[in-house]
């Protein structure tokens, strides 16, 4: 997907505040490991993309991932590496919860889990989704492409991720519709005989 | 001899037109009309990581003072998914305390049909395992205490719910009350089903999917927009 420029678009969206500047980038991996997603979000062209957009600090949540940890210094927050010209990194394996993480991000990068998915576009926060090739079932990459078409979310590929960084208009994201609990009440109370809906 | 085989023959031809007669049909399912002042036993199948994530979902939209009370099953092992529970019906009775008097959940451990890397040779016997204890809860406690596993059974995946629509089947079999069976396929099915939707689709009572390409021609199913 291409994502031309559109400057008259810039504030039609309620995913990107003007006044809200981008620091914090947060990459997630979910409960297994997805070492290409990890190696690539730590290798050059990716941070020089990330750079390019202002970004200034980067926090992975890597969790069985392996990569280089060269240049990495074990603190109590993770693995972390502070580089003079550019971006702070943390590297962490598992929280027990991301949903704060979550919200300090400008961006997160993630794996395609339908979870990490609808918690982080319910915040709103801008998605770049990769979906693992390595899974034998791939159903993560229907989702990341439906959801890519309707424009919630942009899909890639770890080869593609510093040009979907580069291109990304937070702008252009159509915004994700909030949790509708009525769908499935209606459903049900229609299922069990209930004919009035409110009781 | 021959006439033992065809006694074996015409009982089972009996159970399998039984079993045919009792399978949904295409046909809307009219229910009893309910009072809405009346209360309705729920149970659902909590399949741990995004299973119970998003069966919990679905279960928060609904009003606790109907549905109640209300039965979590889990798979044996699983105390995270009993703990989401739990926190659930502790938000749920923080927000509406009138209920929260009643405290109607309770939490079911089943053992697991079959475990992550089990081995094909050994997953008859824990799946054979597994159907007797959701026998025991879906048929028999029922009986002995005549208060029925629930009205209405969840079920969003994975493989252990598949042993829960068998135990229903044996009550509908026997002409047992069993709950009506629904399946909500999860909102990351979005082209193709997952192996328990597919495996469950003729069997149960509504079959509900999160994405209209999940729709087939001449196949069940029903569309209501995402739930989750």
């Amino acid at each position: 997907m291409s994502e031309p420029l559109s400057p008259s678009q810039a504030s039609a969206s309620a995913i990107e505040s003007p006044l809200r500047t981008r620091t914090n980038v947060l990459v997630t991996v979910g409960s297994t490991r997805f070492d290409a997603l990890v190696q690539a979000v730590l290798s050059e062209p990716v941070l020089a993309a990330l750079r390019a957009r202002g970004y200034s600090r980067l926090t992975v949540q890597c969790g069985n991932s392996e990569f280089d940890a060269n240049g990495f210094e074990q603190q109590e927050e993770g693995l972390v590496q502070t580089t003079e010209n550019g971006i702070d990194i943390v590297v962490w394996k598992f929280r027990p919860s991301l949903e704060e993480e979550y919200e300090k991000a400008d961006l997160v990068i993630s794996h395609a889990g339908s979870g990490t998915i609808l918690d982080v576009l319910r915040l709103p926060r801008p998605l770049i989704v990769v979906p693992n090739p390595t899974l034998l079932d791939n159903h993560q990459q229907e989702l990341a492409d439906a959801l890519g078409l309707l424009g919630h979310l942009r899909p890639s590929t770890v080869s593609e991720l510093p040009q979907a960084i580069e291109t990304l208009r937070d702008s252009k994201l159509v915004p994700f519709p909030p949790f509708n609990g009525s769908r499935f009440r209606e459903l049900l109370d229609e299922e069990m005989g209930y004919v009035d809906s409110d009781g | 001899m021959v006439a033992w085989l065809l006694c074996a023959a015409a009982l089972i031809a009996c159970v399998v037109l039984r079993l045919y007669s009792l399978l949904p049909k295409g046909t809307i399912h009219k229910a009893r009309i309910r009072p809405g002042t009346q209360s309705c036993s729920l149970a659902v199948f909590l399949g741990s990581g995004g299973h119970t994530s998003e069966a919990l979902t679905l279960v928060s939209s609904l009003d606790f003072t109907r549905y109640f009370p209300r039965t979590y099953i889990v798979s044996e092992g699983d105390i995270l998914s009993a703990r989401k529970a739990a926190a659930l019906e502790r938000v749920k009775a923080a927000v509406s305390p009138p209920y929260s008097v009643h405290a109607p959940y309770r939490i079911l451990t089943i053992p697991r049909a079959r475990r992550v890397h089990q081995t094909l040779l050994t997953t008859p016997l824990t799946a054979a395992c597994s159907l007797l204890a959701c026998l025991y809860h879906v048929t028999l406690c029922p009986i002995w205490t005549s208060a029925p596993l629930a009205e209405v059974l969840l079920l969003n995946g994975p493989g252990t719910c598949f042993v829960l629509c068998v135990a229903t089947y044996f009550n509908r079999l026997l002409g047992l009350p069993s709950p009506r069976l629904i399946y909500i396929e999860s909102f990351a099915r979005v082209r193709s089903l997952s192996l328990s939707g597919k495996l469950l689709r003729p069997f149960v009572d509504r079959f509900v999917v999160q994405w209209e390409t999940l729709l087939q021609r001449d196949k069940r199913g029903d569309y209501r927009g995402w739930l989750v």
